[in-house]
């Protein structure tokens, strides 16, 4: 598989803080990589050392195949990014922003420019300033900066803060868009999961400077497995049932709640069969241990956010 | 580096720094028209002529006034890419961070020739101004042309001086500490400026330089020059060493 984003043992460390551990992330080609983590994990600290804003203490970072020290302006060239909130002239339009942006590239069509303000809806605010803009117009301007030169990697921060539900939806399906009908590989980062489970081909979850899990959302979905649970008068009672009866050892039990993640036998006959044994079966609830919960496990509890 | 000056100078678009400097360097025009008035009224025997103006105007505008405005423009070129968070969305481009800090020095150079032109045609005017009302001696254009050289080179070696401002700003992120430092320079320089050392103090040193007062001090000409050229080498060579190896947090 060809990587355009690739790690290997990457740390940083201010001062006695390993701020990123060893991280080693692979993002393939055309792939929307979702980077899941608390605030603090380390996610913009990984992002800045692929953009050379901030460099490693140790470890190699490649993209596109290449040491990114090697051939900076061929790298780059290929590369859109916002980190963090996006910074821009107070004093200048969005259009002379970007203008200089274009400019700094070489980049000789200033129609780029006006399509890209078009793309995120800015097209006409053209004579206000910056510092003049809401919050929601401040990323959308960092997005068109991002996207302007048609790159091949999108490196994006948390580009969706700061933008209300209808910008978020609207951005989502941009970058499905670009990596779907462009191949446009896009490394995102958030620390809210819906939104990175709604359009991550892959998610990486990194916590307290480590990436404790890479993997596809395809595997990850089968993973998050679906069971039943009882709510009954005996819990070690049923359990012994389903041992004895039915050869079902995937379950587990806390108090009086049973639950049964074997679907081989029908929950019918398991439930009638509880009865007939004397149970009081109170609720069946057929459930799926979701993303969030399954993330909140992976980090040592109390949620992404 | 054509096109990283355009940009720089794109940048300062409607900035507020553009008037508050031009303002800042007009002053010494003004104080000029403000001594020469008081001079008229207090003391008319005395003549004095467009030349004697400009001689005066130098110490106002290199040790004084203008020095502190170039210091607040080298600084505010160069920390507001800091303030502002611009540098996150700047650096990723496939530019080099050396070729940027050029552009930004070439920028402030051209920012400071401006300036100093402003300065210079400004007392002309205000010099104008007392003509047309009270007369003043050998007033014309070939006389206020004949000091603008002068004034040229000062402002180049005042822009040499600024680039210790420009490390301090950079290092901070902001603009108070390389202002305090300037303050603290200009009180240096108005204790030496009629005092030998001045030749060995870079901030003197300049204006002694284009007053040709050097040799007066006994110390040789060739160690104010060095002197200067140490102190922007310094200062050069830090800001580009901080800026290269930096780490953006």
């Amino acid at each position: 598989m060809e990587f355009i984003i690739e790690t290997n043992n990457l740390t940083k460390r201010y001062g006695t803080a390993t701020v990123v551990d060893k991280v080693n992330l692979h993002v393939p080609k055309g792939k929307i990589y979702g980077l899941l983590g608390r605030n603090g994990a380390g996610k913009t600290t990984v992002m800045k050392m692929m953009l050379k804003l901030t460099f490693p203490t140790d470890g190699t970072v490649r993209l596109f195949g290449k040491d990114y020290k090697d051939n900076e302006t061929a790298i780059y060239s290929k590369i859109g990014s916002i980190i963090e909130t996006p910074g821009f002239y107070g004093n200048l339009t969005g259009y002379e922003n970007l203008q200089i942006l274009a400019k700094l590239r070489g980049q000789l069509c200033i129609n780029a420019v006006l399509s890209a303000l078009e793309i995120v809806g800015l097209h006409k605010e053209k004579r206000k300033v910056f510092a003049d803009y809401s919050l929601g117009m401040k990323q959308r301007l960092g997005i068109a900066a991002a996207i302007m030169h048609d790159p091949k990697l999108l490196i994006l921060d948390e580009p969706i803060n700061g933008l209300d539900p209808v910008g978020i939806s609207e951005i989502r399906s941009f970058l499905s868009k670009l990596s779907h009908d462009n191949g446009t590989t896009i490394f995102i980062s958030s620390h809210v999961l819906s939104e990175i489970e709604q359009i991550a081909d892959i998610i990486g979850v990194m916590h307290e400077g480590h990436l404790i899990e890479e993997v596809d959302i395809a595997v990850l979905h089968k993973r998050n497995r679906k069971y039943t649970q009882f709510d009954l008068s005996d819990g070690q009672a049923a359990a012994k049932i389903l041992e004895s009866h039915y050869h079902i050892t995937d379950f587990t039990v806390q108090g009086n709640t049973l639950k049964v993640y074997d679907f081989s036998h029908s929950i019918g006959d398991i439930n009638r069969d509880f009865a007939l044994n004397g149970l009081l079966v109170t609720k069946i609830n057929a459930s799926e241990e979701n993303l969030e919960q399954y993330f909140s496990k992976l980090i040592g509890g109390g949620g992404i956010a | 580096m054509l096109k990283l000056i355009s940009c720089e100078l794109l940048k300062l678009r409607r900035s507020n720094i553009i008037p508050i400097s031009i303002t800042g360097v007009l002053s010494t025009p003004l104080l000029m028209l403000l001594e020469a008035l008081q001079t008229h009224f207090d003391k008319p025997e005395l003549i004095f002529t467009l030349s004697d103006v400009y001689n005066d105007s130098v110490l106002y505008t290199m040790l004084l006034t203008n020095m502190m405005v170039y210091v607040a423009i080298a600084s505010f070129l160069f920390s507001r890419e800091y303030t502002e968070n611009t540098l996150k969305t700047i650096l990723p481009i496939p530019i080099s961070r050396t070729k940027l800090l050029l552009g930004k020095f070439c920028a402030l150079l051209l920012w400071i020739v401006m300036l100093t032109i402003v300065t210079w045609a400004g007392i002309f005017i205000v010099c104008g101004i007392y003509h047309t009302v009270f007369t003043l001696e050998g007033y014309s254009l070939l006389v206020a042309i004949e000091w603008f050289p002068k004034f040229l080179l000062g402002g180049i070696l005042m822009f040499l001086t600024t680039s210790p401002f420009v490390f301090v700003a950079g290092k901070t992120k902001g603009f108070v500490a390389p202002m305090i430092g300037s303050a603290v320079i200009v009180m240096g320089s108005a204790a030496l400026a009629n005092q030998e050392w001045g030749a060995i103090y870079p901030w003197t040193a300049t204006f002694f330089l284009v007053q040709g007062k050097i040799e007066s001090t006994g110390y040789p000409t060739a160690l104010s020059v060095g002197i200067i050229l140490l102190l922007s080498a310094v200062g050069f060579f830090m800001t580009y060493h901080h800026f290269k190896k930096e780490d953006l947090k």
